[in-house]
């Protein structure tokens, strides 16, 4: 569910679902990280996009409400913090290419990365309350990369707003016209800072990373909020009503 | 040779310009050292609005290259020295009572625009260049990392550091990185005196006990992260791959 594709030092790393609308399992978040932390020596940049029709649809919630343990969104909640973290903690700039939509765990990716190209209808959001389940995981990266008053209405309200207004709160970089066009910018931005000398880029990202680095240092605290509210029963009846 | 730095002042409102217009502003250590007495003697005055801008078409173009590139300065420590001047000018700035104004008049290139970044208001406008293409050259912005990530937020500051080059005014205030913006560069002088004047006509112990709270919540701009930047910086632009790129840069 995830492919690597490395070309011209940038490695390409897709969600790989896309009849899903790359609805994320356990698995592919393992895999994800893995291939984040796994980058080739020469690689110079590196860019996140989802195939088919849109980005990442969030967590497969049929999965999700047919676990009862609740096993399933815990991995999902675990996993998805850990591949936040890694393309933080990646040595070199992560580009993230936004088409059609990245709705709660495919927005919380965003946290993740350096350079985030969107197109203006995409759709993106939190809408997880509407579950019960708390997106708390994704806090401290939202709030690092949006103004706090923004990011507090964003977490807490479960509407969508679109690449524009996303653009608009810095949640992203670049805006594209079509969802068409999100693909070639991600990867002109990649080739642009694959074009750089590499010891600036790294020294500058590493030294971004130590300049913020409460917020990969808050991610587990957020997870653990998160992760406090599965099995609930306002979880267990609010994923069920959806899809039981 | 004339002042590399000039102070004015008339009624409340300071004037500190950037006057090496011949080499765009460009810090070199001269430059670097008339602007940290200027600063100084502001403490004799009772103006509570620091305007800063740049003498001729520039506001200031970053590090004076040829005195970073070791070949032509023949002196291998002279890039950390102007680090670190730069680095103990920001923390100066920011640390006055008073409001500062950056108005960026033309070029605000690396260490140029991290220097609009220390002010607490900036004023450009549509065709200014601004951005930090450290990152093109093989160096690394630290310095005024810091100051960056305070003006424009951790995650936009992220991007434009990384992806280095050279924005226009307009999308700079689309980013956050300039305040208000004048149609063009005959339109700056008017709104910069409007705003220092609006700026002025605030209680100046309420602006600077403000200004002090604003820097305390501020919790990313610590002195030793500034001073540390510098000795960042400077290891990275001695590596013989940025001083490669900075020579051919030169030509």
């Amino acid at each position: 569910m995830i492919k690597v594709h490395t070309k011209n030092l940038v490695t390409t790393i897709t969600l790989d679902r896309g009849e899903k609308r790359n609805a994320m399992l356990p698995s592919m978040l393992v895999d994800f990280e893995a291939a984040v932390r796994g980058i080739s020596e020469d690689t110079k940049a590196v860019v996140v996009l989802g195939a088919g029709k849109v980005f990442c649809a969030g967590f497969d919630l049929k999965v999700c409400a047919a676990d009862e343990t609740g096993e399933t969104m815990r991995a999902l909640l675990t996993g998805l913090s850990s591949c936040v973290v890694a393309m933080r903690e990646c040595v070199v700039p992560v580009v993230l290419g936004v088409h059609g939509c990245a709705i709660a765990g495919g927005c919380a990716m965003l946290g993740g990365a350096d350079v985030v190209v969107a197109d203006r209808g995409a759709k993106l959001g939190y809408p997880v309350v509407k579950i019960g389940v708390s997106p708390a995981v994704s806090a401290a990266f939202l709030m690092s990369a949006v103004p706090a008053g923004a990011g507090r209405a964003l977490m807490l309200d479960p509407g969508l707003i679109d690449g524009v207004r996303c653009f608009e709160l810095g949640l992203v970089h670049e805006l594209v016209e079509g969802a068409g066009d999100v693909k070639g910018r991600a990867m002109e931005m990649a080739g642009v800072l694959a074009g750089k000398p590499g010891v600036g880029v790294r020294a500058t990202k590493g030294l971004l990373n130590e300049l913020t680095e409460g917020v990969a240092g808050r991610a587990g605290e957020g997870l653990g909020v998160s992760l406090s509210r599965v099995g609930s029963d306002e979880e267990r009846e609010m994923l069920g009503e959806l899809w039981g | 040779m004339s002042e590399l730095a000039l102070l004015r002042t008339e009624g409340r409102i300071a004037t500190l310009t950037m006057n090496r217009g011949e080499a765009r502003n460009s810090m070199s250590l001269g430059l670097l050292e008339a602007m940290h007495s200027r600063v100084d003697e502001l403490a004799d005055t009772d103006c509570s609005v620091l305007v800063l801008t740049g003498a001729g078409k520039s506001f200031c173009a970053g590090m004076d290259l040829k005195a970073v590139v070791i070949e032509v300065s023949g002196d291998a420590s002279l890039g950390e020295k102007l680090l670190t001047s730069l680095a103990e000018l920001t923390m100066k700035i920011r640390s006055l009572p008073m409001v500062t104004v950056a108005s960026v008049n033309g070029a605000a290139i690396g260490g140029g625009c991290g220097l609009s970044c220390v002010c607490d208001v900036t004023v450009s406008h549509k065709d200014a260049k601004v951005g930090f293409p450290e990152v093109d050259l093989g160096l690394c912005p630290a310095v005024i990392a810091p100051w960056v990530v305070a003006k424009m937020g951790a995650g936009r500051a992220r991007m434009a550091m990384l992806m280095g080059g050279i924005m226009s005014g307009t999308r700079g205030h689309e980013l956050g990185l300039i305040d208000y913006l004048a149609a063009d560069r005959e339109g700056l002088e008017s709104l910069t005196t409007e705003i220092a004047e609006r700026l002025a006509s605030g209680g100046p112990k309420a602006l600077a006990a403000t200004k002090d709270l604003l820097n305390v919540i501020d919790g990313t701009v610590d002195p030793a992260m500034v001073l540390r930047g510098a000795k960042l910086s400077a290891g990275v632009l001695g590596t013989a791959e940025a001083q490669a790129v900075l020579m051919a840069r030169l030509g």
